[in-house]
């Protein structure tokens, strides 16, 4: 492939970018910045105080229980990346191999499910793991005792939230990248005496890692900032990292705190990607050459 | 006072810079527009009819219904506009930023009512011309009406009331074992409470259960004190339930046995769908210290409006008995009025939803609903304790 | 001739209802080079894939060296594949890729090491490739190393699916002395899928020429090129010149009289024997079949030769080494296509009239009826 060679100052670059970087200024760079300066102000009796001192950020990092909040959000986070790859593996390969046939019910399916709206699904959810719950009503069925599995409301509940309303990105990018792989390079590996099993692990799945890398960042960008699961099927009661930046915005309103929380939560996200980054260039070195005139 | 979650279909964050903007900065602007353009195009003109006045009103969602403003309307030949409050600090805020000249009405929880007097917002309402509205009320909100004034003068009308005690379904429990918030803390309802996550609510029947006033400064062992019971709390708590849904049915199929926090706002909606069993009640006094909690809405004229006479009007309809009714009887809640006037209209059902025979006592039990002064530092605590809860 | 390596019987293929493959019979003896060609869609990969394992007949019979295949995974058989597109796996180095079979055998690793040294020198790759990623070589360099992964393991069949298609064509030829030469050193059998016929004469020691399914004709490049089984065989490889002609049997041994329908063509003593006629030739209508180079144009001054025929240029292409004239001679609705070497002085312009000649001994019978032999 080649690559455009334009000049930043081509007034047509400059033009036809201008939109989208307006929009990047006014509605992502702009909030921003009022939110890093507002981290600097103080707060009394409900009211902004303008004070412009460190007093919030020395606040953020004396308190322990803001980093305990953090530790479970990253911890829950990681987990529920690991979950959603692990689950979303077997899924896309299924839908890139053996279901085929069935590809787009089942796509349809997923999209379904994504698009119906995040607090009805997380409501069903309550409804199905409650002690009373149709979870429970089926062990009953099946002979177990009364409210056999206590699941709602606790971090368990809140990663089946989590893991539910995430698998699909995990499922989708896994899926995309396993489709792209060229049916010759299996049948080589089969030809060269592999089994399906080694096959997956020595061609599918070094070269599914495109898909699986993007869908692991966007569940964990995404899980950092999950509020639904934790509140309503995690009863509140280990709250992550969107519930404490809630609770400072609205409960206890003071918008300096909250504002130093996001851009804590910002930071941890951007370290994180910044480590991943890292690890995945060097491991798919081999694959960005990939495309590019690397086949005869 | 914060109630986050005002009605059960509305969860998550929300936003506490009102609805965008208001529609008359849309007229303005539409103006504004139309005055640039004059110039150059005559009969550019606003398509929007307009009619005689209008008038921008502040208020929770349940005061902007159809059957209250649409009559109102029609009888002024005005239009209202409305902006919904999210929470009521943030609308006080919004108010207290400037945002007092876009208003004319603002109708919102009492403490935040009664601040605008010292803050210099409201228009302070003329005993005299209010004489009528006054004397359709019950005595208890009878002119002078204490927690409403500031320096003598009344800040607004009581509009809507209840009280915050712990509610729970009689199925399961005597009402008599909730005479005290003792089983909040008794192993045998470990995982059986829920507290409901609305700001200082849950908060406030603790430190009163810890023996402290919290609407009095407090000093450093106060605060701890107030730190160990909701560390207490938690250690029973199932769940810390923002949305009044989920609270209301773990609370009918017993797996929750009280919900703390909440009070007359969670029971009537479950009383008017027929289950009688679940009712809410204010505890005994314990060593002299009320436990229970009145909470009031009220409606204010806010400073400096255009228009005044039409501002008084949607006051004193806010607090009529027709209207009171309405307030009362809503989709998703059902609360007491202040409007004795209002007592007849409502059905011998209806008074049995609203527990209006239990209403006297408990409000000679509870303390008054306000701003505690140390709330910054009590929800610090509640943040801390429930951080480190699991 | 020894135990054939592969044994193909009668193989039936279909996808849906779509027949891939008609009753398909090949034998391929060990060290044999057998080029499958034909135009695309004729059949030639489904026999390939039927081959190396990925896919089953719908019917028919496959040994290979003497056990049944038919059920046997790839990864079962002695066969090893050079894909089309080579399939290197663009995550594993140049080594990984030469040593995945070894690796997979649970060969030890030093052993593996030293087998792709040697492949590297086999194939003349340098061995600071080892390291690098196929998308790091050239074209040419990736096709060694897709060589060199496939027969690493020692199959006792290379099968080939046009390896070669993509390349240009002075690599291409490079590349086509080396697979000779690699043929000739290591004694497998290779069956290799082209469309190239050129390519096909040059490298195989048989040729199978296949169309819609149906194999046409099995033999030496020679057979297919001098003695075709039809007119589509005829055509498929190189130019050639069709004229009808009436034949009739002539004495015994096969021998057939015959001709031409156009008055225009003249020929003293027309009489082919048994070797100058496909055995599918009946008496009646038939073409005779003649390469462009066997038809030979005659400067003035000098003496017919037994065949003659006099046209006028049609058109000329000076193709370098040779140059070609079509003629149209009164009679035939085709222009006779001859090629003359390449000289400076071109003999005949456009325009002008000429006479030709050709040796009888260089005239092919064909049956008219281009399906004649091939079931349907």
């Amino acid at each position: 492939m080649k690559r455009l060679r334009k000049s930043w100052r081509d007034p047509a670059l400059i033009l036809a970018v201008a939109p989208a970087g307006l929009l990047m200024t006014a509605f992502f760079v702009v909030p921003l910045v009022m939110t890093a300066l507002l981290s600097f102000q103080g707060t009394k009796y409900y009211r902004l105080v303008w004070t412009w001192n460190l007093d919030v950020w020395s606040d953020v990092f004396s308190q322990a229980h803001y980093w305990t909040i953090m530790g479970r959000t990253v911890w829950m986070s990681g987990l529920c990346v690991a979950l959603c790859v692990i689950l979303g593996l077997p899924i896309a390969y299924a839908m890139a191999t053996r279901l085929k046939s069935l590809e787009n019910h089942i796509t349809i399916l997923i999209v379904f499910a994504f698009l119906t709206d995040a607090v009805l699904k997380t409501f069903g959810w309550v409804l199905f793991l409650d002690r009373t719950g149709v979870f429970n009503g089926m062990l009953t069925l099946v002979g177990f005792p009364p409210g056999a599995t206590d699941l709602l409301f606790g971090p368990g509940a809140t990663m089946i939230g989590m893991v539910y309303n995430l698998l699909p990105y995990t499922i989708f990018t896994i899926y995309l990248s396993m489709v792209r792989i060229d049916r010759d390079l299996i049948l080589a590996a089969y030809d060269a005496g592999a089994s399906k099993t080694r096959t997956f692990f020595e061609v599918t799945l070094p070269l599914a890692r495109p898909g699986i890398y993007a869908g692991a960042i966007l569940v964990f960008v995404l899980s950092l900032g999950v509020f639904l699961e934790p509140k309503v099927m995690g009863g509140g009661t280990s709250p992550m990292a969107a519930e404490l930046i809630r609770q400072s915005f609205e409960t206890r309103v003071n918008w300096p705190l909250g504002a130093a929380l996001t851009l804590v939560v910002i930071g941890i996200g951007m370290v994180s990607l910044g480590l991943a980054a890292l690890v995945v260039r060097n491991r798919l070195q081999g694959q960005d050459l990939q495309g590019q005139g690397g086949q005869v | 006072m914060t109630k986050e979650i005002k009605t059960p279909n509305r969860l998550g964050p929300n936003p506490m810079i009102g609805q965008g903007l208001s529609r008359r900065d849309l007229l303005k602007s539409a103006g504004a527009v139309a005055a640039l353009g004059a110039g150059l195009a005559t009969g550019l003109v606003p398509a929007r009819a307009k009619a005689a006045s209008s008038l921008n009103f502040m208020c929770w969602e349940g005061y902007n219904g159809a059957d209250i403003i649409v009559p109102f309307e029609k009888a002024n030949d005005c239009t209202v506009s409305f902006d919904l409050i999210a929470d009521s600090p943030g609308g006080f805020a919004k108010l207290a930023a400037g945002g007092y000249r876009d208003f004319d009405v603002v109708a919102t929880d009492s403490p935040w009512v009664a601040r605008m007097g010292p803050a210099d917002l409201c228009d302070f309402i003329d005993q005299g011309e209010f004489q009528a509205e006054y004397d359709s009320f019950y005595d208890q909100f009878k002119a002078p009406f204490t927690p409403l004034e500031y320096e003598g003068k009344a800040t607004g009308l009581p509009t809507r009331w209840g009280w915050v005690g712990p509610t729970v379904n009689t199925k399961f429990d005597k009402l008599e074992t909730w005479s005290s918030y003792a089983p909040c803390f008794d192993p045998a309802y470990k995982d059986k409470i829920c507290v409901l996550d609305w700001g200082d609510w849950p908060i406030m029947p603790m430190a009163l259960y810890a023996g402290i006033n919290p609407y009095k400064e407090l000093d450093k062992a106060e605060l701890e004190e107030i730190r160990k019971v909701l560390r207490a709390l938690f250690k029973n708590t199932r769940a810390v339930v923002g949305d009044l849904s989920v609270a209301q049915k773990g609370l009918l199929d017993g797996s929750f046995r009280a919900l703390i926090g909440g009070g007359t706002y969670c029971t009537s909606a479950l009383r008017k769908d027929g289950h009688k069993e679940i009712m809410s009640i204010v505890p005994e006094p314990k060593n002299g210290l009320n436990q229970g909690i009145i909470w009031m809405e009220a409606a204010g004229l806010i400073k400096g409006s255009d228009n005044l006479d039409l501002a008084k009007k949607l006051v004193k309809r806010l607090v009529s008995p027709e209207v009171a009714v309405n307030l009362a009887w809503t989709e998703a809640t059902c609360n007491l009025v202040p409007s004795k006037a209002a007592e007849d209209l409502f059905s011998a059902e209806q008074k049995d939803v609203l527990q209006m025979d239990y209403m006297w006592h408990a409000w000679d039990n509870s303390q008054f609903h306000d701003v505690a002064p140390n709330i910054d530092e009590m929800l610090e605590i509640w943040q801390q304790e429930l951080a480190a809860a699991r | 001739m020894s135990h054939p390596i592969i044994e193909a019987a009668a193989i039936d293929k279909f996808y849906q209802s779509y027949q891939a493959l008609h009753g398909v019979s090949l034998t391929v003896a060990p060290g044999e080079f057998l080029a499958l060609v034909g135009p695309s869609g004729c059949g030639k990969t489904s026999l390939l894939k039927i081959l190396a394992g990925f896919e089953d007949p719908t019917s028919g019979d496959l040994m290979i060296e003497g056990k049944h295949m038919v059920g046997v995974p790839p990864s079962q058989r002695p066969t090893r594949m050079v894909f089309q597109k080579l399939a290197l796996f663009p995550h594993k180095t140049v080594a990984e890729n030469i040593g995945f079979p070894l690796k997979l055998a649970k060969v030890a690793h030093g052993e593996i090491d030293r087998r792709v040294r040697e492949m590297l020198s086999l194939m003349h790759l340098k061995e600071s490739y080892m390291n690098r990623l196929p998308a790091q070589l050239s074209g040419g360099e990736q096709q060694r190393v897709a060589l060199a992964r496939s027969m690493i393991s020692k199959p006792s069949v290379l099968l080939l699916d046009e390896p070669l298609s993509a390349l240009d064509a002075k690599l291409k030829k490079s590349l086509q002395a080396e697979l000779k030469r690699l043929h000739r050193n290591l004694g497998t059998s290779f069956v290799h899928v082209t469309h190239d016929l050129e390519e096909a004469m040059m490298l195989a020691d048989r040729i199978c020429v296949m169309r819609a399914g149906h194999m046409l004709q099995v033999g030496t490049p020679e057979d297919i090129y001098y003695r075709p089984a039809t007119t589509f065989v005829a055509g498929f490889i190189g130019e050639t010149n069709l004229l009808p002609v009436m034949v009739a049997a002539h004495g015994g041994q096969g021998s057939k009289k015959w001709r031409f329908a156009s008055p225009s063509i003249a020929c003293a003593d027309p009489v082919v024997d048994r070797t100058q006629s496909a055995p599918t030739v009946v008496d009646g209508d038939a073409l005779m079949m003649l390469r462009p180079e066997m038809i030979h144009l005659l400067p003035e001054g000098t003496p017919d030769m037994p065949c003659a025929m006099t046209g006028i240029v049609d058109e000329y292409f000076v193709k370098g080494a040779s140059i070609q004239y079509r003629v149209s001679v009164e009679g035939l609705a085709a222009p006779v296509i001859l090629e003359v070497p390449g000289t400076l002085r071109r003999p005949a312009d456009v325009g002008e009239p000429v006479r030709l000649g050709f040796r009888r001994l260089d005239a092919y019978l064909l049956p008219a009826d281009p399906h004649a032999g091939v079931a349907a």
